[in-house]
């Protein structure tokens, strides 16, 4: 029992990892249909940020957290002005083998400058402590609660405030929204902002229990595409749930089915849910 | 109509994944030089070397490449070397493999076609075995950084092995933890073919020397974002023990892990790890205490590697990790198996005047205690081992033999 429920709380941890980097993702897919291979690239940017804030600067944690998001933000915008959109009259091909370029130019721009040392970005939330006859450090408890707050936090922009509404209704339907007079430039610069903010976000509370290096982002990004699938492209809830299902059948998988296997176990799932659900559990029907 | 938007729908989904494969394999396959030979008066000698220069692996690339390309200046610098009357200087031609076997291989090939070298370093079991398909028919001598026992049983008569096999770390290591915590393990390596092929090695010496094993896992260090899992899982276990090894960061991420959860007992370190770096990760010593593992190269200085040790530290800003210490070694030596064979194109000949070239490095270059090459082409390098002890690293080598 007490090892089910430690599994679940690891479980949740990764889980929210996942679901936090695969909404960026799944924005970005669901408003300009771009399968941003370079978010895995934001991810690094973001940890790496977010270090060197904190080494370089000495700033806090926190702190450093709310500049990697503004920075990795930016950027995202910026890779949106220069990359994205002069190709937004292209066949999609050219979008895919941009991300990629993106991806690949990233990386190497961080193996020049940071070099390729693993760095570990220290926390000041380290201390271990049990709850309920389970051991967790703050720093993991810390991930679940931002996770859910953030995602809180974007579920109600985007529910209750106009800007938020226009993201939605570009991405139900992209020619309604021109005809409703919603500027398509705004909302994708915006929408690439937030998602490069979700993945500064991810990595930063992830980084504390893992390292940041150049090769990061790989840890994630197929992971993440495969949650968008599994929740349906473009999808929000899509992603969260995605994420977290991906997150137990790691944990709970690795722990009472195999551990070997536990890649399996979520390639199994995508390929059960795939099959009763083609487009996905939470795809939009409007396509 | 709607059938064939969807078709193209998955043509283009598909698409951008093989791009991904392709630009993956593509990227930065560029070859260069350093050290040109273009500024020195005489013939010039291409080393290759095949290993991982991007990717998750880039580090330990660049620490092989690193010790490779000092040996290299150092010797250009000194006014190269003569074989049969003739001036020669090295010239290094570095290529990208991502630590994927099949890529090595082509290298391989292709440093051995355009470059015509007489030697390719490859730094990986797997990338070792790719090339040690076609060297003998295309004749060139594959320098193997791998502890691997495996890469010279194949009975390849142009492999040199240049670091020792772990075999010899199997017993030592097993007697100091099991007398120091206990006699339960739970193995806990890398993924990887090597992992698990010293897990398995490991498992028979054990239970030998009377201990038992309690958990079987492994990590894969390329895909696992967090180690608590499966850490919970071996803990459960109450080993006295772990079984740990793999690239030094992530690793000493696992031990820190164990600590976290509550772990007590010992860590039996696989040698691709190194001590000292992992202990840089986690900034001290103490999670470490009890930890047993190849004894990092700074902690036995001595005539042969000061001089190396320093010049390394003030060129690169760290400690040498032992891979450096013995690509730049190995430089020296082919060096002078070069100058005894009288040759440098003919890599039959050099490789049997390698332990010529052993007996001949100069005194300030012998970084190990390098004695012999045994009979199936592997460097025999005396035994190292470190252990943790109240917050220090011991030297146990000599104790433990």
């Amino acid at each position: 029992m007490e090892i089910f429920v430690q599994q679940v709380f690891n479980g949740l941890t990764v889980g929210s990892v996942y679901s936090l980097f695969a909404l960026g993702l799944t924005l970005v897919y669901g408003i300009l249909h771009i399968p941003n291979f370079a978010h895995g690239a934001f991810y690094m940017v973001g940890g790496y940020i977010t270090l060197m804030a904190m080494t370089g600067w000495g700033v806090h944690y926190v702190a450093a957290v709310v500049i990697s998001v503004i920075v990795v933000g930016l950027l995202a915008v910026l890779t949106e002005r220069i990359v994205f959109f002069p190709l937004r009259n292209m066949p999609p091909l050219q979008d895919k083998i941009a991300a990629i370029g993106l991806m690949l130019f990233l990386e190497a721009f961080a193996q020049l400058v940071w070099g390729t040392e693993y760095r570990t970005m220290p926390t000041p939330f380290g201390k271990v402590v049990d709850v309920f006859g389970i051991t967790v450090t703050v720093q993991r408890i810390l991930i679940i609660v931002t996770a859910v707050a953030v995602m809180l936090i974007l579920y109600l922009f985007l529910k209750k405030t106009m800007t938020g509404a226009a993201i939605i209704a570009m991405s139900q339907n992209r020619e309604g929204a021109f005809l409703a007079g919603i500027n398509a430039n705004k909302i994708a610069m915006l929408t690439f902002f937030i998602s490069g903010a979700l993945a500064a976000v991810a990595s930063s509370i992830a980084s504390p229990i893992n390292l940041v290096f150049p090769g990061m982002g790989h840890l994630v990004i197929l992971k993440a595409f495969v949650i968008i699938i599994i929740g349906g492209m473009g999808s929000i809830p899509g992603a969260i749930i995605g994420g977290y299902i991906l997150g137990f059948a790691e944990s709970l998988g690795g722990t009472f089915i195999s551990n070997d296997y536990k890649d399996l176990i979520a390639f199994v799932l995508l390929v059960v849910i795939l099959t009763f659900r083609p487009k996905g559990l939470f795809a939009k029907e409007v396509h | 109509m709607g059938g064939m938007v969807l078709k193209k729908r998955i043509v283009f989904l598909l698409l951008p994944l093989l791009l991904l494969l392709g630009a993956c394999s593509d990227s930065a396959s560029s070859g260069n030089g350093t050290g040109s030979g273009r500024k020195y008066d005489g013939k010039v000698v291409n080393l290759g070397y095949s290993g991982p220069l991007s990717g998750p692996a880039a580090l330990y690339g660049e620490n092989t490449l690193n010790g490779l390309s000092m040996a290299v200046e150092e010797i250009n610098e000194n006014g190269g070397f003569v074989v049969n009357g003739e001036k020669h200087y090295l010239n290094l031609v570095t290529l990208d493999d991502k630590y994927l076997p099949n890529e090595a291989g082509a290298n391989a090939k292709r440093l051995v076609q355009e470059y015509k070298t007489p030697i390719v370093y490859v730094p990986h079991s797997g990338g070792i075995f790719a090339a040690q398909v076609f060297n003998m028919q295309t004749k060139f001598i594959i320098a193997a950084y791998s502890s691997e026992p495996d890469v010279t049983k194949q009975g390849n008569e142009l492999t040199l092995r240049i670091p020792p096999k772990y075999e010899i770390y199997l017993r030592p290591y097993s007697e100091y933890v099991m007398k120091r915590f206990g006699k339960k393990i739970a193995l806990l390596p890398a993924s990887t073919q090597y992992g698990k092929d010293w897990a398995k090695k490991l498992e028979p010496v054990w239970k030998e020397l009377g201990g038992e094993v309690v958990y079987k896992g492994s990590i894969d260090f390329n895909k696992d974002t967090d180690f608590f899992t499966i850490v919970t899982n071996a803990l459960k276990k109450n080993p006295d023990v772990l079984f740990i090894g793999g690239p030094s960061e992530p690793t000493a991420l696992v031990a820190k892990q164990a600590r976290e959860l509550g772990f007590k007992g010992g860590f039996l370190v696989m040698d691709q790890a190194k001590l000292d770096e992992m202990a840089a990760v986690l900034g001290s010593w103490d999670m470490l205490e009890g930890a047993v593992g190849v004894l990092p190269l700074p902690y036995s200085r001595n005539k042969g590697n000061e001089q190396f040790i320093d010049d390394y530290k003030k060129k690169y800003g760290k400690n040498p990790p032992s891979e450096a210490g013995y690509h730049y070694y190995s430089v020296y030596l082919f060096v002078e198996a070069m100058k005894a064979a009288g040759t440098v194109d003919d890599p039959e000949a050099i490789m049997k005047h390698i332990q010529e070239g052993i007996d001949r490095v100069p005194a300030d270059k012998r970084i190990y205690d390098i004695t012999k090459v045994d009979e199936e082409g592997g460097l025999v390098t005396p035994f190292r081992m470190g252990v943790v002890e109240k917050g220090k690293i011991v030297n146990k080598s000599d104790e433990y033999q």
